[in-house]
């Protein structure tokens, strides 16, 4: 794409969606979905399992084909013909196996030439390098752990220099390291200019990294909104959690500065407070005047979760269910490849 | 079109990089031809064929084609015309043709006792057994018949046939086999871990056409059949002197190896297309390639089979690949004379494609 074409385009949303719907038999799976990407953004979809976030994402990418609405990315219309954008994005897919017996950069020569771009040997390995696998160009895919086989899943959804680029749950199954070590990756593609969709079910990666995100349920956009903003909206501020070192009625609790609610937890109690800083003074003072200590003091502010349940009454990431989703992930990068002749 | 050399090169890798699959592709088939070789090449297993033509049709001739017909050794075919009998005998139906001429009786009352007899001094091994044991029922007969001094003598002349020892006949059939089960195992196999695996997804993504993946891993796996049909052919020759016929041989085995390969590609395909899951695709490839392989008559000539397997041979399209081939290394026979053989395997091309296609599934 030229760069006059590109400027012309500038302020224009990168994705318009309007209307977008998709059936499988009974289910509706995404239901009368409108959104807009705008360039340069990183812009979430935050859903639960089954909400419906890889089916949108496949729809405009060009993989499924939607029942109803309408769908362009840098002002190309996804369907019928889906070829033209797909020149024009980077995707990856939900644990992608690829060629055993291949390189690294060997991997990243022959996708790109998918695209008809043929680099060099140096390209691919500078490509490698953008995403922290500069060390493992001559590396085979089977030699890779989780996170990196992500890296390179990721580098290839860069292969052909996309317009925006579609990652669909990419720290799904890693532990908290390599997941924060992508989130740098990812923010570095985003600086340098690619426009970034990408779908999770972990909130505190939507808060960090996004500059937008989609709340999604059962299909439907729930909100669309800067992570902070659907925070506040939701009020409540913060929760304050402490022990005292003598037992006390919860019910007194509530009369602190700014609490809304209060109660008896475990060993200690939670204040919900709508100023933290207020109500964490009138406890010290409270525990002053009855000659209690306070220990373990804990001000978590209110996150995505909270905004996940305030909206749908569920939990955003059921615990279980990402357990489950670890290890299914790990199954599938487990197989080899190629090595059924 | 860079995209699919690109697509070809990276395939090559692969195959080459799979150094176990690479060793077993290329190593049975000269494994089994080897073990069936040493096993069966040199002994001649088989019942030796033997023709009779009686030209005397006397009481005495008659009796010596009943003992002829007694020996668990051979197969006795009563044949009305020498001429006949010999042409058969060059084709290689029969391993010896044995005489008795008219006025046998009288003749042996004279003590003029020579009786024609021709075998086939292509397999020496056959021609020998064939030799003596003819030798011995005669002698025998005669001993009974006048009581004193064998006086039936065989007159031996060795004729050359198109005919082929056991290792001949084994050679075209290993190959067609390897075709077969690299085609079939090779392709359903690699591709249907390719979608289970999402590969097949993920290269959906991007804007190359599906026909430039499918069709470089098809011309490398074409290039693999003719390596391997190379080899066992090679081994074959090198090894236990197979006899090769005269003329463009090669050139046609190695077409008739790349229209069987397509056919057995094909059937892979439309298996990869209806299988969920490599499992399925591995029963799948055993429950049709294993049949193929034992009812093809790769190993052992299938009109010796009961009649009513017959309908199941000619079902199997390796048949016609075995026997096009071996039409054509050991006997010669020029592509034109195994047209209906090629016409089936390319039907049978031309409806798995059709069927693969219509089955295929990304995911």
């Amino acid at each position: 794409m030229s760069e006059s074409v590109r400027a012309a385009t500038v302020g224009e949303p990168v994705i318009r969606v309007e209307g977008l719907t998709k059936r499988y038999g009974e289910l509706v799976a995404v239901d009368g979905l409108s959104l807009a990407v705008e360039r340069g953004e990183i812009f979430g979809i935050l859903g639960p399992n089954g909400a419906g976030k890889t089916t949108t994402l496949e729809m405009i990418e060009g993989l499924r084909k939607p029942d109803g609405g309408a769908v362009s990315v840098d002002g190309l219309a996804v369907w019928p013909e889906p070829r033209e954008v797909k020149r024009r994005i980077g995707v990856q897919l939900q644990a992608t196996a690829l060629f055993d017996y291949q390189r690294l950069h060997e991997i990243i020569y022959v996708f790109g030439s998918c695209y008809g771009i043929h680099r060099g040997r140096d390209e691919c390995a500078a490509l490698l390098a953008r995403v922290g696998l500069g060390d493992k160009i001559e590396a085979f895919v089977n030699e890779l752990s989780g996170g990196q086989a992500q890296r390179l899943s990721i580098a290839l959804a860069l292969v052909n220099d996309p317009v925006v680029t579609f990652l669909d749950e990419p720290t799904t199954g890693l532990d908290p390291r390599a997941r924060r070590a992508l989130w740098e990756v990812i923010g570095e593609i985003n600086r340098d200019g690619t426009t970034v969709v990408l779908t999770t079910h972990y909130m505190e990666e939507a808060e960090r990294l996004c500059d937008r995100v989609a709340v999604m349920d059962r299909g439907r956009m729930m909100a669309l909104d800067v992570p902070r903003t659907l925070i506040t909206q939701l009020g409540a501020e913060a929760t304050v959690r402490f022990d005292l070192s003598d037992r006390v009625p919860a019910d007194e609790l509530c009369g602190l500065d700014g609490a809304t609610a209060c109660r008896a937890v475990d060993e200690g109690y939670e204040v919900v407070a709508d100023d933290a800083q207020r109500t964490v003074v009138s406890l010290l003072d409270f525990a002053r005047a009855r000659g209690l200590r306070v220990a373990h003091l804990d001000v978590r502010g209110a996150d995505l979760e909270d905004v996940f349940l305030s909206m749908t009454g569920r939990k955003l990431s059921d615990e279980g269910e990402e357990a489950a989703a670890g290890v299914a992930a790990k199954k599938r990068r487990r197989f080899g490849f190629g090595g059924s002749r | 079109m860079r995209t699919f050399w690109d697509f070809v090169k990276a395939d090559i890798q692969i195959t080459v990089r799979n150094r176990q699959a690479l060793f077993w592709t290329f190593f049975f088939p000269v494994l089994l031809m080897f073990l069936l070789g040493v096993v069966f090449g040199q002994s001649g297993s088989f019942t030796t064929k033997l023709a009779i033509v009686n030209d005397d049709r006397g009481p005495m001739s008659t009796a010596m084609v009943a003992v002829f017909g007694s020996v668990d050794a051979l197969k006795v075919t009563a044949v009305s015309s020498e001429p006949g009998a010999l042409k058969s005998l060059r084709n290689g139906d029969y391993a010896a043709v044995l005489v008795l001429p008219a006025g046998l009786e009288q003749r042996f009352g004279k003590g003029s006792s020579a009786l024609p007899f021709y075998y086939d001094n292509s397999s020496l091994a056959q021609a020998g057994t064939v030799t003596m044991v003819t030798q011995q029922v005669v002698n025998g007969f005669a001993q009974k018949a006048s009581g004193s001094q064998p006086k039936f003598e065989l007159r031996s002349r060795g004729i050359a046939s198109s005919s082929f020892n056991y290792i001949s006949f084994l050679v075209p059939g290993v190959v067609a086999m390897a075709l077969m089960t690299n085609g079939i195992y090779g392709v359903s196999g690699t591709f249907v871990a390719y979608r289970q695996r999402g590969v097949l997804r993920r290269l959906k993504a991007t804007p190359m056409p599906l026909p430039s993946f499918v069709g470089s891993r098809v011309l490398v796996h074409l290039l693999l059949a003719l390596m391997q049909a190379g080899l066992v052919i090679a081994v074959g020759v090198g090894l236990f002197h197979v006899h090769m016929a005269a003329g463009p041989t090669l050139a046609r085995m190695a077409l008739l190896a790349l229209i069987g390969s397509g056919s057995f590609v094909a059937i892979g395909f439309f298996i990869a297309a209806v299988s969920k899951n490599v499992e399925t695709s591995a029963a799948l490839g055993q429950v049709v390639g294993t049949p193929m392989m034992f009812l093809s008559g790769i190993f052992f000539p299938m009109n010796n089979a009961p009649v009513w397997i017959q309908p199941i041979v000619k079902a199997m399209p390796l048949y016609y690949l075995a026997n096009a081939m071996r039409d054509v290394m050991i006997k010669g026979f020029a592509l034109w004379a195994v047209r209906w053989d090629i016409m089936i395997l390319l039907v049978v091309t031309a409806v798995f494609l059709v069927l693969s296609v219509r089955f295929f599934r990304w995911e």
